[in-house]
């Protein structure tokens, strides 16, 4: 059984990924509008305040899920939910890079085994390291017995 | 009722429901969008053949519903932070409703707490979570 706490010594707050970003006007349209966004700034190019949805930035992903030399356990990784905190707007054509690391990881026990929760934090800053918005993603991962 | 400032929300008030564009079609054009076009989203034969019950609507676009329905009900307010948990798949051609409330109220900074759930025509939660609005003070 993997020790929660010596995987928290070893990997928490330490970026393994940073990814550059310039996101297109088109796409930001596309979701926002299937999403049934009403508000012009989501859903008009031209709009003077026109940016991304929260949603959006929730789809912007680092090269890699986990660091490296993270150690296999067992299960296969599910998303078990996404959370944003948006400080400013993020434009269509703005140059960002999301800068990746563990935020936490903890563990619950269910009737059928253990559940590991991962939470991989992405901060998304602009040119000037500026820090816009903040996406968090839950990997659920059901750790397999061991033999 | 639609919301402009602070002073018009009320602890408990229920948002309008909002049922959201879930065919294919839609399901299919917003995950091309974020890069995540595929069997699993676009179609449902594809989907089955990966062993789930159909095509998947994205949890990130059911954030995108929920993000929808607040703006539909303040159309002033910023959405600042949101976060929510995929507790099961939302299949795409079957109805999500999307539902919230006010869980609470700051006036002074202007803040609303929400917590919203995705639900199916069966009352089953497919998606829930909470959501930070900043709304305009109300003028002097």
């Amino acid at each position: 059984m993997v020790d929660i706490e010596e995987l928290k010594k070893q990997f928490l707050n330490a970026e393994f990924d940073s990814k550059n970003f310039v996101l297109d006007a088109e796409n930001l349209l596309v979701v926002a509008k299937t999403s049934g966004e009403t508000r012009a700034q989501f859903i008009d190019a031209e709009h003077a305040d026109f940016q991304a949805t929260p949603a959006f930035l929730c789809s912007l992903a680092s090269g890699r899920h986990l660091p490296i030399d993270f150690p296999a356990l067992g299960g296969i990784p599910m998303d078990g939910g996404k959370a944003v905190e948006c400080f400013a707007p993020i434009r269509a054509g703005q140059p960002i890079t999301g800068k990746s690391h563990l935020h936490d990881i903890y563990d619950k026990q269910g009737r059928s085994g253990r559940m590991i929760f991962i939470v991989v934090r992405m901060e998304i800053v602009d040119t000037e390291d500026t820090l816009l918005a903040i996406s968090d993603s839950r990997l659920v991962i059901r750790e397999k017995p061991a033999a | 009722m639609s919301i402009e400032n602070i002073l018009d929300v009320e602890f408990g008030t229920e948002l309008p429901v909002f049922e959201p564009d879930t065919t294919l079609a839609n399901v299919g054009a917003f995950a091309r969008a974020v890069g995540w076009g595929g069997p699993r989203f676009e179609s449902h034969e594809g989907a089955r053949k990966e062993g789930f019950p159909g095509a998947l609507v994205p949890g990130i676009m059911g954030m995108g519903f929920l993000v929808s329905a607040i703006h539909r009900w303040a159309p002033t307010g910023t959405v600042e932070h949101i976060d929510g948990v995929f507790r099961a798949p939302m299949i795409a051609d079957t109805p999500a409703i999307i539902s919230a409330v006010v869980t609470d109220i700051d006036e002074d900074e202007g803040l609303v707490e929400l917590d919203m759930t995705v639900k199916n025509t069966k009352d089953e939660t497919r998606v829930f979570g909470t959501a930070r609005l900043r709304l305009p003070k109300a003028e002097a």
